[in-house]
């Protein structure tokens, strides 16, 4: 018996050390990646009140939006939201706001939290000794994110357009998905970035709450952008899933598909993609580093 | 020296009574404090936190109503200030979540921490842990709904009646009751469920969406006004608001305050009950420090 514990013992040395000797480092590891990605969405699905997450919670979020409309304007979409929106119908509006802005906020509390909840089971520092580039980890972060970001993103819709009789022009579906492709590899590096402040300031609930509430405040999901302050439509613009809202919006709802400002879209979305790349790839570096350096990686 | 910490140790354990209690609570709230402020970013959230929830609301208000009044609200509640009806709303929710989150994940931050069995081991009622949080969390959203108050009142051009000041602090009072009641039930939830997050952000969402906030219950559909009714938070923020917006002369004050109580008595009863039940089985089935 122990001589065969001993041979599988030897054996699984023999084979680390192959693994060993033939490992070259790659600038990706695609497979570490897919890895990551479904250890998180089992972890998900082990907690099955996760589904009242996707599913349910948020209606109760932008319900009282709605509410609160009802409230000071009355049944009807009054005058002046149609004046400064060009929009008929404020749920109309809300939904498609709501619809794309879940994927912010799952890029907000997904990717960040995640390295969180590894330091809070202690697994941080082993999955950083791994012989896998960080880009993996993070991208394998971002990809189970963006799978839960989906699925919440629809039900979310389904049932609003069900409760709220709300209706989209059904040719809005194939440029909706192109746009939402780009914007998501744009939030990948708005998520990156959020990795690299919670590495160094460690308590995300406090910082993805801030992230979460004021990028929120400043993107057009309930109000038309020109109802903000022009600096702070600046700063909106920004926010990759800002352009996201207003072209879905307004191919969802006009059923209108004009390739210029399609085109201006994507072109915009792209750049800000690229650029979030490199600042949130450039930050997660330094804060990899700043944590190493000192010694806080597993600190809490 | 080891006398010493003899006599210490047997003093503890004789402690008893309300006030060793309240002091073993406000032990905790300081505690509290003191790990918030170690998070430089925590400062910041709690100083911004208020306005980031209030500014949507006031975006979306302008956006429909275009001015400061409307008949609309006029209509359904007799007020057409939607800026201080919904200000004094909204100011009082940073309270209810703060008591909510604060204090029903107060054991979770603990065991994540990998204190909550050496805190349960120490010479105090089990539920003085949780009043301790409520205590922190009663001065740290308390802080907030004055922060927010005071902006309002600069910045939006809120009006209070400052002779409803006191009233609404009794309203305060009676609610902080009746919401412990709500609290426990939370702390229990985290304790079986563990990654019971998203049962809490549930249950608080669907008592944020039933509460008189932003609008009366009379938008609600009616399945939800039922809902609204037996929820304390309801007549809190209506008391609340009521009275500040009011005065003394307030006509739902009686309403508010009977409610108030009813529903304090039911809820600290109920909840106080399931807390009891659940720590001990919780502890029978060696799950405390568990995720």
């Amino acid at each position: 018996m122990t001589e065969l514990i001993q041979n599988d013992h030897e054996a699984s040395l023999h084979q680390s050390s192959d693994y060993l000797e033939t490992f070259k480092p790659r600038a990706m590891d695609w497979t570490a990646a897919k890895t990551f990605a479904i250890k998180n969405l089992r972890i998900a699905l082990r907690y099955p009140a996760n589904i009242l997450v996707w599913g349910f919670l948020p209606i109760l979020w932008f319900a009282p939006y709605i509410l609160m409309a009802t409230a000071v304007g009355g049944l009807e979409t009054t005058a002046h939201f149609t004046e400064i929106s060009g929009y008929g119908d404020f749920i109309q509006f809300v939904v498609i706001g709501w619809f794309v802005y879940m994927y912010l906020d799952n890029s907000i509390w997904g990717i960040g939290n995640n390295f969180r909840w590894e330091q809070f089971s202690g697994t941080l520092e082993p999955l950083f000794t791994t012989p896998v580039p960080r880009i993996s980890i993070l991208l394998g972060a971002a990809f189970s994110d963006t799978v839960q970001g989906t699925v919440q993103a629809l039900i979310l819709f389904g049932i609003s357009t069900t409760m709220f009789g709300a209706s989209y022009a059904i040719t809005a579906i194939l440029p909706t998905i192109i746009i939402l492709l780009v914007m998501v590899i744009g939030l990948y590096g708005f998520g990156f970035m959020l990795a690299a402040l919670i590495l160094v300031f460690k308590d995300p609930s406090v910082l993805s709450e801030l992230v979460s509430e004021t990028s929120y405040m400043i993107s057009p999901v309930n109000y038309p952008i020109n109802a903000l302050p022009r600096p702070v439509q600046f700063a909106a613009y920004m926010i990759p899933t800002t352009i996201g809202i207003i072209t879905i919006r307004e191919i969802a709802i006009t059923g209108a598909w004009n390739l210029l400002s399609f085109s201006q879209a994507l072109i915009a979305l792209g750049a800000l993609a690229v650029l979030f790349w490199i600042i949130g790839l450039a930050c997660f570096q330094f804060a990899e580093n700043w944590t190493k350096q000192r010694g806080h990686m597993g600190g809490f | 020296m080891e006398q010493e910490q003899n006599t210490l140790f047997q003093k503890m354990w004789k402690r008893k009574g309300y006030r060793a209690e309240l002091r073993a609570a406000s032990a905790l709230a300081i505690k509290q404090w003191q790990v918030e402020f170690s998070y430089p970013l925590s400062v910041l959230w709690f100083i911004v936190m208020p306005f980031l929830w209030f500014i949507p609301l006031i975006l979306v208000g302008t956006a429909v109503a275009g001015g400061p009044s409307s008949a609309t609200l006029d209509g359904l509640v007799g007020t057409s200030d939607w800026i201080t009806y919904i200000a004094l709303g909204s100011s009082y929710t940073g309270l209810a979540i703060s008591l909510m989150w604060g204090t029903g994940f107060a054991m979770r931050r603990e065991q994540n921490a990998g204190t909550l069995e050496t805190l349960m081991t120490t010479p105090m009622r089990r539920d003085t842990l949780v009043w301790g949080s409520m205590l922190h969390n009663l001065q740290h959203g308390g802080l907030g709904v004055i922060l927010q108050l005071a902006a309002s009142i600069l910045l939006f051009g809120v009006t209070l009646d400052w002779w409803g000041i006191i009233p609404a602090l009794m309203i305060v009072g009676l609610s902080v009751i009746g919401m412990q009641g709500l609290i426990f039930t939370i702390v229990c939830i985290v304790l079986t469920a563990k990654q019971g997050w998203m049962i809490v952000e549930f249950l608080s969402s669907t008592l944020l969406l039933v509460a008189p906030i932003s609008y009366p219950i009379a938008v609600l559909p009616s399945v939800l006004q039922y809902l609204s009714i037996v929820s304390p938070l309801t007549w809190s923020v209506e008391g609340f608001r009521g009275f500040l917006m009011n005065g003394i002369a307030y006509s739902g004050a009686f309403n508010a305050v009977m409610a108030l109580i009813i529903l304090d008595i039911v809820f600290v009863i109920v909840g106080g009950l399931l807390f009891k039940y659940t720590e001990s089985y919780v502890r029978k089935k060696g799950a405390l420090s568990q995720f």
